[in-house]
């Protein structure tokens, strides 16, 4: 074997740097291992898909595989236990979503902490929430459902994907800020609370856009508004809650974190990458055709975001009185 | 009838072309395996092969990631019928009388049925989704939790009747795998229940890790218990087909497995792992030799895999017509769909009829296609029986471990599966069967939500099981089986049990 005369003075510069700036000189040569993403749901589950869909991106830009990693406890907690204790060299990553914001005063008691243990990275994407009735619920506006809930108190059914979920939260949050009462019937999965609405089994369903919006362009469920600050592309004619209820948001985001000690090169480097794949237009194609939109932040932007997150969620829990023990 | 003919001729035209028939080989190959493989199952080889499909257009990718989901539950019945590992939950009734078909020398004949079973299920699923889909999406949106809850005491009933040691022992295994089903989170509150902190417990315990403990280790434990025979039961090329009394037998539970396992199958959540159940609790209830099961009944075999296989068509059904998915499996291929811009449901076919109809095509393909791929395999995997019982059953023990990590890559699964081997053994010792365990564990979380659904919906009203009409005939139903078994008790007449006891005494003398 010859060693090409270039590459020996490749390794020689590389020493002398390394001896100079040791941090550079990792960040220079990461990723040299096959990287592992950490998802908390089982394959298939919605954010699983947009993992693998941005896996596969991300691995071309690396040149290393990006491996997914399924951790599913029906929390999160597992998940992010597993990256927390990974070693902080950029090859173990965590898919964050806003249950985790939400677990940090849910579960307040467990050992691991999505603002403490986890250095954001990159946001992946940020997803309205629709607001939607069964077609024959005599309701078309959501002041017409806050009457309707409050000269029917205990009789509207509220269907969630389950207890804690952010289908769940969304509507508890509606019930503390209008004031209304409405029972919570929590469902296996969002599928399962969708089909509950058509039946009519339950009234009312905060579901994410994506699953929401084939059923809504054919008229097996009504939505009456979304839940971003703004209107939405998908549904241009549906109003956002926030008209009626001022400072009502709710949106599901996605976002990758590494373990807290990892050096910052190797984060701004994952960062830029991650926001070059979102910026790619095949992705964006695809994101969009599972209804959801691309949002790219800085490692910063994306940490301040997830904190006011878990402010947010932290009211809904207590007043929800949701925390678990 | 006939815009439907033309359409499937349209959906030929596209099934034929040769590179949408190789994506169909490829998706069946990777199925197969899939299916043998105990850990990965249908919906963890889907997701993996997903981003693969971003390459291809629409038809090819769903053409390609049906076949992995189809070709799986042929699969399935291999490892079940040669070594006694249920490859995925819906072959654990396989493993029954399957294996004890090999251990005959049946082998060949076992595997044969199975693949012959289940591509006339496949087939004729495929059948009725093309001819009856809409209606009967339809019917099965009529299921709300109250019904659910009915079909559900409905199915641990008619497990209950059926038994073959007693109602109680019965009773007992499924009251034990319905505890199992209880532990992890509860979803009504977000409280862990039973987990001992253990967070891997809070997703519940899998069933994977169960089945495989339960049947494939208790079987190789118990085996040094009792005086193993050194015969290698491998049988000779011309014994790999059935016979033609073995045909017969199995001509009538394929086309009832069939029917029930599509019907089952429609019914959305995880109806594809019950069908298999109810068929061979059907096939024992109505067999005039129901003292041959669990002794290499054939009808034992046929039923379940064919129930299996057209449940597996039939949950296409309302996700094809409603837009809605009825598990896990069918929510993957639509997000697959989504993703290439093809939204499923209603309008799928009226915009994209060359997806649609070139789909149902390639799935009378594909099962032509897996039965030319797994007949001459028979002679193949067959000959893992002369391997000698001290190099095999190490490997066998091998396969468990690495296949269990790998579906939650938990090393609490793989002990949770070591457990239940020593579980498995010793119901074998005491005499228990630990199919009702299974079907306990693998109904309870729904049942339990379904039932807890249904009574906030009525306020705490026991009585909005009767109001429902479907909910109440089911109700009827299982109270009408209740009544039969006490009438027989009463009345001391000789059923099917005594007959049993009777074959059994006869055998021991």
């Amino acid at each position: 074997m010859t060693i090409p005369r270039r590459g020996l003075l490749h390794l020689a510069a590389g020493g002398a740097v390394l001896a100079a700036l040791p941090r550079r000189s990792l960040a220079q040569s990461y990723p040299s291992r096959p990287i592992t993403l950490v998802v908390f749901v089982p394959p298939g589950g919605a954010p699983d898909i947009v993992a693998r869909l941005i896996g596969q991106p991300l691995s071309q830009r690396l040149g290393q595989p990006v491996v997914i990693e399924n951790r599913p406890d029906g929390g999160g907690n597992l998940a992010l236990q597993a990256v927390a204790r990974a070693p902080a060299d950029g090859t173990t990553l965590l898919l964050i979503a806003t249950p985790h914001a939400v677990n940090v005063t849910l579960y307040e008691k467990q050992n691991v902490n999505v603002l403490r243990d986890i250095v954001p990275v990159a946001s992946i994407d940020n997803d309205a929430f629709t607001v939607v009735v069964n077609p024959t619920l005599p309701v078309r506006t959501i002041a017409e459902l806050i009457a309707y809930a409050k000269s029917n108190p205990g009789k509207v059914n509220m269907g969630s994907s389950g207890s804690g979920n952010l289908s769940h939260l969304a509507g508890e949050l509606f019930k503390m800020m209008t004031g209304t009462e409405m029972v919570h019937v929590p469902y296996r999965g969002m599928p399962a609370a969708i089909t509950a609405l058509m039946t009519g089994d339950v009234h009312v369903v905060f579901d994410a856009l994506p699953s929401s919006v084939s059923h809504v362009r054919e008229g097996k469920v009504r939505a009456i508004g979304v839940t971003t600050g703004t209107r939405v592309k998908a549904l241009p004619d549906i109003p956002p809650v926030a008209e009626t209820v001022p400072g009502y948001v709710v949106t599901g985001w996605l976002g990758i974190g590494v373990p807290k000690g990892t050096p910052a090169d190797i984060v701004s480097k994952l960062s830029k990458e991650t926001n070059a794949v979102l910026a790619d237009p095949e992705v964006v194609t695809r994101l969009a055709n599972i209804g959801s939109e691309p949002f790219a932040t800085s490692p910063d932007g994306f940490g301040r975001f997830i904190a006011t997150e878990t402010d947010k969620w932290a009211k809904v829990v207590r007043f929800a009185n949701l925390k678990v023990e | 009838m006939e815009a439907t003919l033309d359409s499937l001729l349209l959906g030929f035209s596209v099934a034929f072309r040769p590179d949408v028939l190789l994506y169909a080989f490829l998706g069946c190959v990777v199925g197969t395996l899939v299916g043998m493989l105990p850990g990965i199952g249908p919906l963890a080889g889907i997701s993996i092969l997903l981003p693969v499909t971003f390459g291809l257009d629409a038809t090819k990718a769903i053409v390609m990631l049906a076949g992995i989901y189809y070709g799986s539950q042929y699969g399935g019945s291999t490892t079940s019928i040669l070594m006694r590992i249920p490859g995925e939950a819906a072959s654990v009734m396989t493993c029954i009388d399957g294996y004890a078909m090999a251990q005959k020398g049946r082998a060949g004949a076992a595997l044969c049925i199975a693949a012959v079973g289940s591509f006339i299920a496949g087939t004729f699923g495929v059948i009725a989704l093309t001819v009856i889909a809409p209606p009967l999406g339809a019917f099965a949106l009529r299921f709300g939790p109250p019904e659910y809850t009915a079909l559900l005491v409905v199915g641990l009933v008619f497990l209950a009747y059926m038994s073959s040691t007693s109602l109680a022992r019965t009773l007992l295994m499924a009251s034990f795998g319905l505890l199992l089903g209880c532990i992890g989170i509860d979803v009504m509150t977000g409280h862990f229940r039973y987990a001992f902190d253990i967070p891997e417990l809070g997703d519940g315990i899998g069933i994977v890790p169960v089945a495989v403990g339960l049947f494939g280790l208790g079987e190789i434990l118990s085996t040094p218990s009792h005086s193993v025979t050194t015969r290698v039961a491998a049988p000779r090329l011309a014994e790999l087909l059935p016979n033609r009394t073995e045909w017969r037998q199995s001509a009538m539970p394929i086309a009832r497995g069939t029917v029930l396992g599509f019907l089952v199958g429609i019914v959305p959540g995880s109806a594809h792992i019950i069908s298999s159940f109810l068929s061979y609790a059907l096939e024992k209830r109505i067999s005039r030799h129901p003292e041959q099961f669990g002794q290499g009944a054939v009808a034992g075999v046929a039923g379940p895999e064919s129930a299996n296989n057209a449940a597996s068509t039939g949950a296409f059904v309302p996700m094809l017509a409603l837009g809605l998915p009825t598990g896990p499996v069918t929510a993957v291929l639509m997000a697959a769909l989504l993703i290439h811009g093809v939204p499923p449901g209603p309008q799928l076919v009226t915009e994209h009829p060359q997806v649609f109809w070139g789909f149902i095509a390639s799935m009378y393909v594909g099962n032509l296609m897996l039965l030319a791929l797994n007949l001459p395999l028979v002679g193949l995997f067959v000959n893992v029986l002369r391997i000698p019982y001290a190099y095999l059953y190490p490997l066998i023990i091998m396969f468990c471990i690495i296949g269990v990590y790998e579906v939650n890559h938990s090393i609490v699964d793989v002990w949770i599966m070591l457990a239940m081997g020593v579980v498995g053994y010793l119901l074998r010792k005491f005499d228990f069967d630990p199919a009702p365990l299974v079907l306990g564990l693998v109904i309870a979380p729904t049942f339990e939500m379904s039932l807890r659904q249904s009574l906030i919906m009525s306020n705490g009203a026991w009585t909005i099981f009767f109001e429902r009409p479907i909910a109440g005939s089911l109700l009827a139903v299982s109270a009408g089986l209740l009544v039969l078994s006490l009438v027989s008790f009463l009345l001391k007449r000789k059923d099917w049990r005594d007959k049993l006891a009777e074959a059994s005494s006869a055998e021991s003398q």
